[in-house]
C-alpha cells in the first residue's frame, strides 16, 4: 500500500448552499497543506462550482469566498474531478469548466474512492 | 518538550507571517508557504486573529511532522511559534 494518504471530497451542493459548498475546499486545502493527496469530485449541482466565473458569486459567512479557496486547492495540486452526465444536463461544456477540471464518468470516481485513505461526502 | 512563556517571548522567527483577518484554512496555507522559505530548525511566526489557528497549527505541525512551540496572546491576534522540523 502507498505511504501516501489521499482523500477524495464529493461535492454535490452548488451556489444555492454556499456553506455545503465551501466547506469541502477548506478541507481539501487543509488536507493538501497536510502532505495528504486531494480528489475532489464535483455531482449533481456541485459541477456548478467548476463552471467558470461561479465561484466568484459564492462566499459563506465567516469563511474565505470560495474563489480563493478554489485557486488554492489548484496551486496546491488538488485534482478537480466532474461528473459527465451532471455537466451534460446543466448544458456545461469542458470549454466551460475551470482550467485543469476534467470530465469523467462513474468507474473514475470508483477508482478514486477505492484507492482513497477515506473519503467524504457533501 | 513544551517551550516556556518565557522562551516564547525571546524567539527572534526566520520569519513572521501576518495572516491577520484571514479565515481558516488561509493562515494555515500561509503557514505552509511560509514554511517553505526558512531553513530546517528556523521558526517562523504567525500572526493571526482567529482563535481557532493555534490548535489548528498544532494538529498540523503534528500532522506534517514540523514542532508547535506554542503561542502567545498579542493585542487583538495570537502570535503562533512552530519550528521547521523537515
Amino acid at each position: 500500500m502507498a505511504d501516501t494518504e489521499k482523500l477524495v471530497f464529493m461535492v454535490t451542493h452548488g451556489p444555492a448552499a454556499p456553506e455545503l459548498a465551501t466547506i469541502p475546499f477548506v478541507m481539501a486545502a487543509a488536507a493538501l497543506a497536510s502532505d495528504v493527496q486531494v480528489v475532489m469530485g464535483f455531482q449533481a449541482d456541485g459541477v456548478e462550482l467548476v463552471h467558470a466565473g461561479v465561484a466568484d458569486t459564492v462566499e459563506a459567512p465567516a469563511f474565505p469566498p470560495l474563489a480563493k479557496l478554489l485557486a488554492d486547492v489548484r496551486e496546491l495540486g488538488g485534482l478537480l474531478l466532474v461528473c459527465g452526465p451532471c455537466v451534460k444536463s446543466r448544458g456545461i461544456g469542458v470549454e466551460d469548466l475551470v482550467a485543469g477540471a476534467e470530465i469523467v464518468a462513474a468507474a473514475r470516481f470508483v477508482v478514486e474512492i477505492t484507492s482513497a485513505t477515506n473519503s467524504l461526502v457533501y | 518538550m513544551t517551550a516556556t512563556l518565557v522562551d516564547l517571548e525571546t524567539i527572534a522567527p526566520a520569519k513572521v507571517i501576518d495572516a491577520r483577518g484571514a479565515a481558516c484554512p488561509g493562515p494555515l496555507l500561509e503557514a505552509k508557504k511560509g514554511m517553505s522559505t526558512v531553513a530546517v530548525g528556523a521558526v517562523i511566526e504567525i500572526l493571526s486573529t482567529d482563535p481557532i489557528t493555534k490548535t489548528d497549527i498544532a494538529a498540523w505541525s503534528a500532522k506534517v511532522g514540523h514542532e508547535f512551540l506554542g503561542s502567545l496572546a498579542a493585542d487583538g491576534y495570537d502570535r503562533v511559534f512552530v519550528i521547521r522540523r523537515k
